[in-house]
């Protein structure tokens, strides 16, 4: 209570240097004093009153009518505050998701990296930027023995399930070691997994392959996922990287066909998600043989610089605003 | 010792008339301004709770002396859905945007003493209190 | 841009109609309407798609469950009139093998 005294007769001073002077001094003060009312938790509407009752003791004679609008101030403040602190901690409960989400963002990062490896014969460039915080793409490196094998995956469905759904392939993916030199069973396994265990809304593309740099064949599968190129460098042409097959997940029987591709000295392997193929800009679609121009425009610069060139351009193409999840892989052969 | 007034809530006008209710009571036993305000600004959200949401119900306001301790009692009566989880209708910043309970934890906030009870198609029953200081 | 879904039935056959977009802000409006209607015992579901300009990978996972819906409940779903760029991404992601797709528009559904 004497606490609350105070605090009337501090803001009684201070109005009534203000009237008299009229000062920047006096009205500096008056901030000053308000961060006094916050540290104390003062509300809004107790401010009004603390005016009312203060501008009732220096001016008994007030206007009646003048009188009625504090009453009605007081009032309104009330609501005000009353909905503006039911919006404050509708906000704060916001930041508290966003900032859960981060986590759940930098955890995934950590979890899913993949070290691109160093393979003699290879220049490899990466690039993998997702559309909001969480990535629904997938990419792994795993070198065994001699061989490298690459795994592109785009999960079907945004933000967190999807981001839960893609340790789960991972996890699976690792147990299942020796099926890496085969890509086709690899898949037909991933198939079970996902089959049994995602919601019947998702599934999952997937493109798997085993570079071994023994003979330089790229042997692969795919599961209904967006086709990569291959360019051959003796006759300067991409050709589609077909790879018939369904999506992961809905099928319980299905098998994927094996493929296999000779790799000469000057080839490139280019593995994509349908974040490549699905940019929109203002002027509709970007197709594929848009692609097939970028990428032939940069692909003179080593790997990686080819891969972030060319997702520059397609950056700036949908005005910086990424509708998808892009990941574009490049495997050239250099030796 | 129920002295109680009640305000029957089926439209709009009658969350007035349970304002009025209330700012008269709350004059009578000496509440200032800002008080008076912050009752009947409660009354006000639990009104419209009823008219919005429960179709049905009333408001009652009751002076309370315990022991010489003076105050108000606000009493929201309604028999609609009734609200499943209290808890979660409690928590600061359940929604703006609607629904049985919405601005519960405003009004609790408003008032001195709160409680609810309410059974799931059947109704609810809400209790606030404020002292004279 | 929107989706727009056109719902016919007589008796045990449900057309729809869409037109517009079927992706991530359209898919939970196309759920709500399609999920149901395969969850009923011997329902015969045709969907239009000849209005639709643009699908994403989330609409396409509405079908996927539709289709597994079906399978559980013992009722069927057809799809017709894809446009091109539509039917390309049924085709990249294998499901013509599993669903029933119909090739060419026979009359026009109302």
């Amino acid at each position: 209570m004497t606490g609350k005294d105070a605090i009337i007769d501090r803001y009684q001073d201070l109005i009534t240097t203000y009237i008299k002077g009229k000062s920047e001094t006096a009205l500096y003060k008056g901030q000053q004093f308000s961060r006094k009312l916050i540290e104390q938790q003062i509300s809004p509407e107790d401010v009004i009153s603390l005016h009312i009752q203060v501008m009732h003791d220096l001016f008994p004679d007030m206007d009646e009518d003048m009188r009625d609008s504090f009453d009605f101030l007081l009032e309104v403040m009330i609501g005000y505050g009353f909905a503006y602190r039911e919006h404050q901690s509708l906000r704060d409960k916001q930041q508290q998701l966003e900032s859960e989400i981060e986590v759940a963002a930098s955890m995934q990062q950590t979890l899913l990296l993949s070290d691109v490896p160093e393979v003699d014969c290879l220049d490899i460039g990466v690039i993998s930027v997702p559309a909001k915080k969480m990535n629904g793409d997938y990419f792994n490196f795993v070198k065994d023995g001699n061989a490298l094998s690459v795994a592109v995956a785009d999960i079907i469905g945004k933000g967190i399930p999807a981001a839960l759904c893609m340790s789960m392939i991972k996890y699976a993916m690792d147990s299942l070691p020796q099926q890496q030199q085969k890509p086709h069973l690899l898949l037909e396994n991933l198939n079970h997994v996902v089959e049994q265990n995602v919601h019947p809304n998702m599934f999952i593309t997937m493109l798997h392959g085993l570079y071994n740099p023994d003979n330089h064949t790229f042997s692969y599968a795919g599961a209904g996922h967006e086709p990569g190129f291959i360019y051959r460098a003796s006759e300067d042409r991409f050709e589609d990287m077909i790879a018939k097959g369904i999506v992961l997940g809905v099928s319980r029987t299905a098998t994927y066909q094996p493929y296999e591709k000779a790799i000469e000295i000057g080839d490139m392997i280019i593995l994509l998600s349908d974040g490549v193929t699905e940019c929109r800009t203002s002027k509709g679609f970007i197709e594929r043989d848009e692609i097939v121009a970028l990428i032939r425009k940069h692909m003179d610069r080593p790997a990686q610089e080819l891969v972030q060139s060319v997702f520059e351009e397609l950056e700036k193409l949908q005005e910086f605003e990424l509708r998808d999840d892009f990941t574009l892989i490049v495997l050239k052969r250099v030796v | 010792m129920d002295i109680q007034s009640c305000v029957e809530v089926r439209n709009e006008w009658d969350i007035v008339s349970a304002r009025q209710l209330g700012r008269n009571m709350a004059k009578e036993l000496g509440f200032g301004n800002v008080d008076q305000a912050r009752i009947t600004t409660a009354i006000s959200e639990l009104a419209r709770n009823i008219y919005l949401y429960a179709g049905n119900g009333k408001i009652c306001i009751q002076p309370i002396d315990q022991l010489g301790k003076k105050g108000l009692k606000i009493i929201a009566l309604d028999s609609g859905p009734g609200i499943r989880d209290i808890r979660r209708v409690m928590e600061d910043g359940y929604t703006t945007s609607g629904g049985l309970g919405a601005g519960l934890p405003g009004v609790k906030r408003l008032m001195d003493e709160f409680s609810i009870e309410s059974t799931v198609d059947v109704g609810t029953e809400i209790n606030a209190t404020k002292w004279l200081r | 841009m929107n989706l727009q879904i056109n719902h016919h039935t007589i008796e045990q056959t449900h057309s729809l109609k869409l037109a517009g977009e079927v992706d991530a802000y359209t898919a939970p409006k196309l759920k709500e309407v399609l999920v149901p209607l395969t969850e009923k015992e011997g329902q015969e579901i045709i969907i239009d798609l000849s209005g639709i300009e643009y699908m994403d990978s989330t609409g396409l996972g509405i079908f996927v469950g539709a289709l597994k819906s079906t399978k559980a409940n013992n009722s069927s779903m057809k799809l017709r009139g894809m446009t091109e760029r539509v039917r390309r991404i049924f085709e990249i992601t294998g499901l013509t093998e599993v669903m029933d797709i119909e090739n060419e528009v026979k009359g026009e559904a109302k």
